[in-house]
């Protein structure tokens, strides 16, 4: 003779029986959205990485120095261009004792 | 009765304990175990074209700065699988369309054939790839490959060196680091690529204004032994290096071994102090050539006078680096030139380094000679590491192309820092004193000093070849408190009409001074101040005689 508790136990077991079957199939959709998740990441970091290459291919230091001479007319830095920021300052002091005037 | 019901219930009991266990195990086996074997299973049947297998990238190699010098992309490659074609003629034509330059009736020879698959194009654009796929050609096939792509091209090529096709270092700084890159570690080397382009381009100058074979240069850190800069010409594509030939591919820096002629008298002299068998004050006659037993040792400039340590370097004169060695001895100066690694392979962080070759049987005319560069050969990376000890207080100094690497290492002591004291003075004078032979090195300002060398060129046969030689020129900057040593060699430079002739100081000396005028800048070393002149005035000590006495 089966009681109402067994019964309630065989139930209890379909019920967890088929939500983890509808589990399984949950995950199983969820890793797969991973996965291509995780493969679009890879794909992107090769887009990146060839981007890099070739923003590093675009700044080598040949090109941009050809670039800085025929377009904007730069020319090396000479030891006259560059100053002391101390030297600026005494500068500024005898602009202000109006020495220079 | 009662042992059926317990029959009964010891079944029920043992189908509703299995089926929790079941759900149980299901429960954690769905948790944990085949975590990516089932969706990847579910990628790999929707999509096989574009599945990429999940593995390691091979590691960057950066500057010092962090700019990418060698790096791994991917790529597509296209194939074909002559099986899966039903219309042989309809594909090549459709293949035809993307791809122009290919020959219709090889590639009809090829496709005739058992095989499952034929390599067709070893890299194709990604225009290319959705070309092919829009075209829905039969049996195509499109895989994923990684190719090792060096952006600065021929920038430091020598240093980063190149894979083989599977991806596995073969030369340079791929192969000495080749297990931690392909772990898909980084590698962050001392080069500096703006310094390594300023080098690169005004040797390669240099080299075509004179005609020169080719050349190498060097420029290190004084005190940590970082090569910010290291060239050797001809150089090559590193994205070409299987084109390459081996002339182009042969690193004259790091492996090449040359008799670098005076440039060994900064040597000699700082033996010289150190030792303290010769004073400041001493004289020595070169007024009259050596004979010593068949070979007679003279100068360019023979000067008729007794002069001393400063006026023997000034003057470069090699009667007088070959009487100092006399004084100081066979013993005292192997010692020392073992002491500076003039005897041992440099420990570069590349494969390709060369071994010094030294007469070492102690004879007098062995001694005398090598004071002044003959009859020892060594890379210019040695002579720059030898530089910068003497330079540096006199500290032994390795020389490294990896950043930080050597940082907490003690340096043994070499020299005394009067003597360095003494050699950056003289090495000053060698190119502000009138009678300098490295006067085209200077920078105007900038404190440079370094001592410039000519040597017969050496054949591989043995003996010297009259006509050839190999400029070279060792120095620091700015040498009143040195930051780099800078190290060049030229070999074999034809001289022009405007060099008048073939030396070091007029051909390897002014690559010194465009090189420290462009770089100072670039390294954060400001022009002359109150300090420099205050080492400009004690210089004034010296009195170096010339031929008017």
């Amino acid at each position: 003779m089966i009681r109402y508790p067994s019964f309630s136990f065989v139930f209890f077991i379909i019920f967890i029986a088929i939500s983890l079957y509808q589990i399984k199939y949950f995950i199983l959709k969820r890793e797969v959205e991973l996965a291509k998740i995780n493969q679009d990441i890879m794909l992107t970091k090769s887009d990146i990485n060839i981007l890099r290459a070739e923003l590093n291919y675009l700044k080598r230091p040949d090109r941009i120095e050809k670039l800085a001479i025929e377009k904007l007319n730069m020319r090396p830095i000479l030891p006259i261009d560059i100053w002391n920021i101390e030297d600026l300052v005494s500068t500024q002091n005898i602009i202000n004792n109006g020495e220079l005037l | 009765m009662p042992n059926i019901r317990k029959g009964k219930l010891f079944v029920c009991g043992f189908i509703l304990m299995a089926s929790f266990f079941t759900i149980g195990y299901r429960t954690v086996s769905l948790a944990n175990i085949n975590k990516y074997d089932e969706a990847t299973k579910v990628i790999k049947n929707n999509d096989t074209s574009s599945y990429i297998k999940k593995n390691v990238a091979r590691g960057d190699i950066f500057d010092r700065n962090k700019n990418l010098l060698a790096t791994t992309i991917d790529i597509s490659s296209l194939s074909i699988n002559p099986q899966n074609i039903l219309n042989k003629k309809e594909t090549i034509s459709k293949l035809k369309i993307i791809f122009p330059s290919i020959n219709e009736t090889i590639l009809l020879k090829k496709i005739n054939t058992t095989k499952n698959q034929i390599n067709l194009i070893r890299e194709i654009t990604p225009k290319d790839h959705v070309d092919v796929l829009k075209a829905g050609i039969e049996g195509i096939v499109i895989e994923k490959k990684n190719k090792r792509v060096y952006p600065g091209n021929s920038l430091a090529s020598h240093i980063l060196g190149n894979t083989d096709i599977d991806g596995k270092g073969t030369a340079g700084i791929e192969k000495s680091f080749d297990n931690k890159l392909l772990n898909g570690q980084d590698v962050n080397l001392s080069i500096h690529a703006g310094v390594q382009h300023i080098l690169k381009t005004v040797l390669s100058e240099q080299i075509s204004k004179f005609e020169a074979e080719g050349g190498a240069g060097v420029i290190m850190n004084v005190n940590s032994g970082e090569i910010y800069a290291l060239a050797s010409f001809p150089d090559y594509n590193a994205n070409n290096y299987r084109k390459s030939s081996d002339e182009q591919l042969f690193n004259r820096a790091s492996k090449g071994t040359y008799e670098l002629g005076s440039t060994l008298k900064l040597i000699t002299a700082a033996i010289a102090y150190e030792s303290k068998l010769i004073k400041e004050t001493d004289l020595f006659d070169v007024s009259k050539p050596l004979k010593i037993s068949s070979r007679i040792i003279n100068d360019d400039h023979a000067l008729k006078l007794a002069i001393n340590i400063p006026e023997i370097i000034v003057h470069s004169s090699n009667i007088g680096s070959a009487l100092i060695a006399e004084k100081i001895g066979p013993d005292i100066q192997l010692k020392f030139l073992k002491k500076l690694g003039l005897f041992d392979t440099i420990k570069l962080e590349i494969p390709e380094i060369g071994k010094p070759q030294i007469i070492t049987d102690k004879k007098k005319i062995s001694t005398m000679t090598i004071s002044y560069g003959h009859g020892i050969s060594i890379t210019p990376v040695h002579l720059s590491a030898a530089t910068a000890s003497i330079i540096n207080g006199g500290l032994k100094v390795s020389p490294t192309l990896i950043k930080n690497s050597l940082k907490n290492i003690k340096k043994k002591r070499i020299f005394s820092n009067n003597t360095s004291t003494e050699m950056k003075n003289i090495m000053r004078l060698v190119v502000s004193n009138r009678y300098g032979t490295g006067k085209k090195a200077e920078a105007p300002g900038y404190l440079v000093g370094g001592k410039t060398g000519t040597a017969d060129k050496v054949k591989k046969s043995g003996g010297y070849f009259k006509n050839k030689n190999i400029v070279s020129f060792t120095g620091g900057f700015p040498i009143n408190e040195p930051k780099f040593v800078i190290t060049v060699m030229i070999d074999n430079p034809n001289g022009q009409k405007f060099s008048h002739r073939s030396t070091a100081g007029w051909i390897a000396a002014p690559v010194i001074s465009k090189l420290v005028t462009r770089i100072a800048p670039i390294l954060g070393i400001n022009p002359q101040t109150d300090k420099t002149l205050a080492f400009t005035n004690q210089l004034l000590k010296y009195k170096i005689r010339g031929d008017e006495l």
